[in-house]
């Protein structure tokens, strides 16, 4: 694919601009302020479109950035290309209201539709994407506070693991990491509400545990009560009985004196003295006195007896009913250990583990994905690589190795020699030989490469031959530069 | 003779019953145990035949007053109840030693027993679970003894754990009806002879469709029964499908319009099912207002085109994370995994 020509009606700081461009390397050189960052985001607004971002994104997303204050709607353009030998008119207006995108092939007039992906067929396999990570190269740059080598080493490391940087598999595995933590996070919040279900029926059982033993406490208090109030009763019961016996005795005695007397007057001769009958009547007398008593003796005994059985009858009442009291408390106990139990795990908790679950697999398939990606590309592209790598050092830098754990090294013939000791010059040129290789194996079609701003940190000599390297391409080459040395190098070839 | 047949009312559960209802929901279970006394009243049923698990665990004395009462109050039906495996006959079971009202007839020995109503012509059979689970199928060997003109089984179980039963020896068994409890959705076995009616209330949030109690009528010519719906509530499993359009918002208006249309006095557990937008979130937090809903589920996966994702991006990880996931199930989870991955990687692009 050549792109032949752009027209810019309004871009940015661009506006009724005519580029004409032709096949092999070419540079368009200006000073700071020129537009050639512009220029360079209309090319890649023109092959993939301009999407606005969305909620706060959007302010800082390219649309905005380009948009023009005035004349919104003119905010458009016209890009002319060659691919497989026809030639083709892509016009594109990115305004909000009048969004609209066509594309004709000039050679017969043909009406060709980009929403049904023709363009998408003529860029063949190219997306945005892709072409942000491999033809469209600017300079290597690198976090705040990070090694440029080590910038470098992991944009490699990710480019093989990904298969060509789109994706970024730190990034990819860094959200699955949040999304896991923010997962288990909810789990826990479930977890503990079950936990206190439970826990407030452990409290509800240990409650009733309580009432049982205090209930226990009281039944076995009131059982010693009972029969200790056994004893003075029984003693009672002998006072009462005692009375029986005087009542008995004192009857026999005088029974006794009596038959005594009657004997005594029948042998005297049967007279009657007064001694004779004071004789029998002490006897009468001790007969009837034992009498009273033993009737006395019975009735409070009898009297005694009753009020007993009532009283006993009250506390085995009273026993009764503590018991099954506690008998219903030990069942209701029961039945909240059964509750306890039966209660296990939520729904939502087994929903949020099996979550976690796909989250762990997710990331765990993911590395191995990353690892099969990165044999396959380490293979092919760094192989290339090296090629590119050798030819633009004139040979001083033989091959290039790159991995997580190590870095890149780059091997000189004799040594490997880690990035982190190469120049910044040098550690640019491994990009771009990184970049090239990935254009060369990703994409269908040769594609246009463009290097903005990328030469600044390289000598003179290493300039010259990048430049006869690509060259030597048969490609496209769009060099953005704010200086003129490229156009002389080119010139002098 | 007439009778009605109920089974696993469950008396003393605490059924989840969604946010508005859990609270008055084990009063209800008492509530419609009490309807059904009223309709056993009401029409002069002969026999009001309970199939076990009258109570959801151990019967304290005072539930079982509370039922003796209510069934003390029949002028002229005769209620004859079995125990099942959640209120089995443990040794200190209050079962033993109540005081039933006279037309109250437990059967609650291990062993088959027996009652015989002479004036019904009719004669009741049972057994009683004395521990919570039973892998015996007891009722298997079982015949009718002919001791009466009609004769009804009362069994309880149906699973491995609890008597199974063996639909074609209860058939040639020889009684005239068999009354069946323990499986929750009602289910006739065998028409007009072997029903589960199913629990009185759902106690379950499994306890999906309606429920009631049979009634039915035996008499020379033969058996009759009828099926008749009384809860006052369902479990309603409802299924939405997402489309890419919906939104949380749009959720939420449908899952409203659905419940006016089922019944607010309904549990609704709700599925979101389909593929959703891949730039939508769906919070399910946000998804209701008020109605009563135990759970949202959100089983939706993001609307990627897994096949056409594949083939473009065979080279890369996308491709190559796709393809370790070919195969496997929708709903898995694994389908959860790639799902998880391929958005995690998408929204990993510079």
């Amino acid at each position: 694919m050549v792109i032949t020509e752009l027209y810019i009606r309004n871009f940015g700081k661009l506006s009724e601009r005519h580029f004409y461009l032709r096949d092999g390397v070419q540079v368009i050189s200006g000073e700071n302020e020129y537009g050639k960052t512009t220029l360079h985001a209309f090319i890649r607004a023109m092959l993939f479109g301009l999407e606005r971002g969305r909620g706060r994104a959007a302010a800082k997303d390219d649309f905005s950035r380009y948009e023009p204050w005035d004349d919104p709607g003119s905010y458009a353009g016209v890009m002319r290309f060659t691919c497989g030998g026809r030639s083709f008119r892509l016009e594109r207006n990115f305004a909000r209201q009048t969004k609209h995108v066509s594309l004709v092939c000039e050679d017969d007039g043909e009406e060709l539709s980009v929403e049904h992906g023709d363009l998408r067929m003529l860029l063949g396999g190219m997306t945005a994407e892709l072409f942000d990570n491999t033809v469209s190269i600017g300079q290597l740059k690198a976090e705040p506070g990070q090694e440029l080598s080590d910038a470098l080493a992991n944009y490699a490391a990710n480019y093989y693991e990904t298969g060509g940087g789109e994706y970024d598999l730190g990034r990819a595995l860094k959200s699955l990491d949040e999304k896991k933590r923010t997962v288990r996070r909810e789990l826990r919040g479930e977890e503990e509400a079950v936990g206190t279900e439970r826990k407030k029926l452990l409290e509800k059982s240990r409650y009733l545990e309580e009432e049982i033993r205090h209930l226990d406490a009281e039944y076995k208090e009131k059982e010693r009560t009972l029969s200790g109030l056994d004893d003075p009763e029984r003693m009672d019961a002998r006072g009462k009985s005692g009375s029986v016996i005087g009542g008995v005795a004192a009857v026999c005695a005088g029974i006794a004196l009596l038959m005594w007397s009657l004997w005594n007057r029948a042998g005297s001769g049967g007279e009657l003295s007064a001694a004779s009958v004071l004789m029998a009547l002490v006897p009468v007398l001790i007969t009837v006195a034992g009498i009273l008593l033993l009737a006395a003796g019975c009735v409070r005994k009898m009297r005694s007896r009753r009020n007993q059985s009532a009283a006993d009858e009250e506390r085995r009442w009273e026993l009764d009913r503590i018991r099954s009291e506690i008998r219903e408390k030990e069942i209701r106990r029961e039945n909240i250990r059964e509750q306890y139990e039966e209660s296990g795990k939520s729904d939502r908790q087994l929903r949020l583990e099996e979550q976690c679950r796909a989250l762990d697999l997710a990331a765990e398939e993911l590395q191995r994905a990353a690892h099969v990606t990165a044999e396959g590309m380490e293979r092919s592209v760094s192989r290339r690589a090296s090629g590119i790598l050798s030819a633009i050092t004139d040979g001083k830098y033989r091959s290039l190795e790159t991995g997580r754990e190590r870095g890149i090294t780059v091997w000189d013939g004799e040594r490997r020699i880690p990035a982190g000791r190469l120049s910044r010059g040098t550690l640019e040129q491994i990009y771009f030989c990184i970049r090239m290789a990935a254009a060369e194996i990703l994409t269908e079609e040769p594609f246009p490469v463009i290097l903005d701003d990328v030469f600044a940190f390289y000598d003179d000599k290493r300039l010259g031959s990048v430049l006869k390297w690509l060259s030597g391409q048969g490609k496209q080459v769009i060099i953005f530069t704010c200086h003129s040395r490229e156009e002389k190098l080119l010139h002098s070839m | 003779m007439r009778f009605i047949h109920i089974a696993d009312v469950h008396l003393g559960a605490q059924p989840d019953a969604g946010p508005l209802y859990s609270r008055q929901r084990p009063r209800e279970l008492w509530d419609t145990f009490e309807h059904v006394i009223r309709v056993c009243e009401e029409e002069r049923t002969d026999l009001l035949l309970i199939a076990g698990d009258l109570f959801h665990r151990q019967p304290l004395v005072r539930e079982l007053k509370e039922v003796n009462y209510l069934l003390s109050e029949l002028t002229h039906t005769k209620v004859v109840f079995i125990a099942g495996n959640h209120d089995y006959i443990r040794a200190d079971s209050n079962y033993l030693t109540f005081q039933w009202s006279k037309n109250v007839y437990p059967l609650l020995d291990e062993h088959p027993q027996y009652v015989d109503f002479p004036e019904l012509r009719t004669a009741v059979y049972g057994l009683s679970y004395q521990s919570r689970e039973i892998s015996r199928p007891l009722y298997d060997g079982l015949k009718a003894a002919g001791r009466a003109l009609f004769e009804i089984l009362l069994a309880h179980g149906g699973d491995d754990r609890h008597i199974p039963l063996d639909r074609q020896a209860l058939e040639r068994s020889g009684f005239d009806y068999v009354a069946l409890g323990h499986i929750h959705k009602p289910q006739i076995m065998s028409r007009d002879h072997i029903i589960y009616p199913g629990a009185l209330e759902p106690i379950d949030k499994n306890d999906t469709g309606k429920h009631g109690y049979v009634k039915g009528e035996i008499t020379e010519s033969g058996v009759r029964t009828q099926w008749i719906p009384c809860a006052r509530r369902e479990y309603i499993h409802l299924e939405l499908a997402v489309g890419s359009e919906d939104t949380t918002g749009s959720i939420r208006k449908q899952i409203k319009k659905k419940i006016n249309e089922y019944g607010n006095e309904n549990i609704y557990k709700i599925v979101l099912k389909g593929k959703r937008n891949r730039d939508v979130f769906l919070d399910p937090g946000r998804m209701t207002e008020g109605e009563n809903i135990l759970e949202i589920i959100d089983r939706t996966s993001p609307a990627y085109d897994f096949e056409r994702l594949y083939e473009e991006n065979e080279d890369t990880i996308l491709g190559r994370y796709i393809g370790r996931f070919r195969g496997c199930r929708e709903g898995s989870v694994e389908y959860q995994a790639l799902c998880e991955g391929v958005e995690a990687l998408l929204g990993s692009r510079q």
